[in-house]
């Protein structure tokens, strides 16, 4: 059961990795999130029904969130749309896209076939599949963890994080930032999608329902990683994204699970999300005037 | 100081965690997973736990819900695996599926689902699966549009379902299918949710001579708005939902009741819980005359100018006349 907390808490940590980027770095609140979760559930589910493979369907899933931020960030340069209605443009167009992919189905299963997942539990055979995929996501998501840190430690990334700071330094030091929106969402979301196609393959299925609460879980996870551990440094700040995640989802578990002892049902669960989501803000904020953070 | 922190707090999670494995108790426990609460899932949810309980009166249920969260789907199959449950019931699609990607050694069983072969639960609709087997609600589409077929003479048959639901895709996929073979024109809109109902109605009234609804449950939240249209065009509708034609004007509503359903899955669940393998249970379906309803509306029929031949109002076990609703049977 802690393998399956962590699991999933590793997969949308990817998901909320992305989140943080737009929502932290870029300063730009990205609502096209709760549409490229399904759209790289839904690439992923294409390309393994349609025998394409898992290499493609990871591939695509990536290209395809990539595009879907693009087509976010285009249309608030070019239109002067805010980031949030920008967002929801994309998403809803979205929700016709990922039928389509998906074949006019609304959902696609993916029960008996052979995903990444099953590929990496058969590699090791004789161990417990459970704690076998726990080993495989925590080397990928610190993979991806380390690769976004080397990543904004390039001259291009050091120019998101003064993007999100200051519009007008970075225009005066001659940079363009229309373009590196494009490429910042566009990293945000492709990151997503990934986290869609991964998520589709551990549950088992894709559904053009699967985006609901998404923007809201990446951002739990990443209010909660900053009530962990404040901290400026971007190594830190990336994994206290994923800590935050695995924290999310096992406060989420024992609500399902303990709930019935304070009265609490399944459906009381969205108003404690909301709830725990203020509650961590508050501290963050109390912590930031004081003396500076729970675990400082 | 920081890392402290952050090792401390996953260590009291470690600990929470391990403590729960602990908890155990001898009677049959159930888990159930609920997509959404939504009226007709709520009273499936209760038919299983009445049908249950009639073989195995002690047995414990846990009722998780995933508040329409598909991505909760998983953490609630995987909370069941956690907690090693006799058997697990899921209510819709999404939630039987990921109960049946991660539960491989305790038995699942399904309800709510139309088509559990294209869901990817079972290989086949002549066996269940190895731990897999349940009852799926098809309904009976080709009776139902041949039951106002009877009423009225209809050359264009309009048709409205959410292009998000599995379940109301299949169902209309074969509306469609069984139009062509009775030559009727068959007229469709889709909604996304129920606030484009009403739109999508109006946008088909005028081309069509009657409204069919399966079971569908976005736009059967918007029910009200689809029935004050077709009585404003004296377009008589018949849907596949008894309990909501209790209170809406609608002509006819024929279909199985979801308490009923859920009690025949109950009992489905008891008997693979009495060791009964799931493998020799192919998947079950409502089709016993004694499990359908049949709701007729004569107030609606008499403002629409129809009348109702005697044989199938003899077959009515629900009549609502003068404003009074009369149950047979």
């Amino acid at each position: 059961m802690i393998e399956g907390i962590f699991v999933e808490g590793l997969i949308y940590g990817i998901m909320a990795l992305g989140v943080f980027f737009t929502f932290r770095i870029l300063n730009f609140p990205d609502l096209t999130v709760d549409g490229s979760f399904p759209l790289g559930a839904a690439v992923m589910a294409a390309c393994i029904t349609s025998g394409a493979g898992i290499f493609w369907g990871l591939t695509l899933a990536l290209v395809s969130g990539w595009l879907a931020g693009a087509v976010t960030a285009e249309i608030h340069n070019r239109l002067r749309v805010p980031h949030l209605l920008a967002g929801i443009l994309t998403m809803t167009m979205l929700y016709s896209i990922n039928i389509r992919i998906m074949g006019n189905r609304a959902n696609l299963p993916l029960v008996r076939q052979e995903t990444l997942l099953t590929q990496v539990t058969q590699a090791f055979p004789g161990l417990d599949p459970a704690w076998v995929l726990l080993g495989f996501f925590i080397v990928l998501v610190l993979g991806i963890k380390v690769l976004l840190d080397l990543f904004f430690l390039t001259d291009m990334g050091l120019v998101f994080g003064a993007l999100g700071n200051n519009e007008q330094m970075v225009l005066a030091a001659g940079v363009n930032p229309a373009t590196y929106k494009v490429i910042g969402v566009g990293i945000s979301n492709a990151l997503v999608a990934f986290s869609g196609a991964l998520a589709a393959q551990y549950q088992g299925f894709s559904d053009v329902n699967l985006g609901l609460g998404m923007v809201v879980f990446g951002l739990a996870a990443v209010m909660i990683g900053e009530f962990l551990i404040p901290s400026n440094r971007i190594w830190v700040l990336t994994l206290r994204v994923v800590l935050g995640a695995i924290l999310y989802k096992a406060i989420l578990y024992f609500g399902r699970y303990y709930g019935y002892a304070i009265h609490m049902t399944p459906s009381d669960l969205k108003l404690i999300s909301g709830l725990l989501i203020i509650f961590a803000l508050v501290l963050t904020r109390r912590g930031k005037k004081g003396r500076g953070g729970l675990f400082s | 100081m920081k890392k402290w922190g952050v090792a401390l707090m996953l260590a009291a999670s470690l600990v929470m965690m391990a403590g729960v494995g602990l908890a155990d108790t001898k009677r049959v426990r159930i888990g159930i997973s609920k997509i959404v609460a939504h009226p007709a899932l709520d009273a499936l949810e209760k038919g299983v736990q009445d049908g249950v309980r009639e073989s195995w009166p002690e047995a414990v249920f846990d009722l998780q819900n995933a508040n329409g969260d598909l991505s909760t789907a998983a953490s609630i199959a995987q909370k069941f695996k956690a907690q090693q449950v006799d058997l697990a019931v899921g209510i819709a699609t999404p939630t039987a599926q990921a109960l049946v990607n991660l539960l491989k050694d305790q038995p699942v069983i399904y309800c709510a689902v139309t088509d559990p072969v294209d869901a990817g639960l079972v290989d086949s609709y002549d066996k269940g699966g190895a731990n897999v087997t349940g009852y799926s609600d098809m309904t009976p589409v080709a009776e139902q549009i041949d039951f106002l077929l009877r009423i009225k003479p209809i050359k264009r048959l309009g048709h409205i379902y959410a292009s998000g639901e599995s379940n109301a895709v299949r169902l209309a996929q074969i509306a469609r299918k069984v139009c062509e073979e009775r030559g009727i024109e068959f007229v469709e809109s889709t909604v996304a949710s129920s606030a484009e109902v009403k739109q999508a109605i109006q946008t088909i009234i005028r081309r069509v001579d009657g409204v069919y609804l399966s079971n569908d449950n976005t736009v059967f939240a918007a029910l009200p708005a689809v029935s004050e249209v077709c009585m404003r065009h004296k377009i008589p509708l018949v849907t596949a939902d008894p309990s909501s034609a209790r209170d809406i004007p609608v002509l006819a509503a024929w279909g199985f009741d979801y308490y009923r359903m859920g009690v025949a899955t109950g009992r489905l669940a008891a008997e693979v819980l009495s060791g009964k393998p799931t493998a020799e249970i192919p998947t079950r379906y409502m089709t016993e005359a004694a499990d359908m309803d049949l709701l007729v509306n004569l107030d609606v029929a008499g403002q629409l100018g129809l009348t109702i031949p005697p044989d199938l109002l003899e077959k009515a076990n629900t009549r609502i006349e003068n404003g009074a609703l009369t149950e047979a049977r």
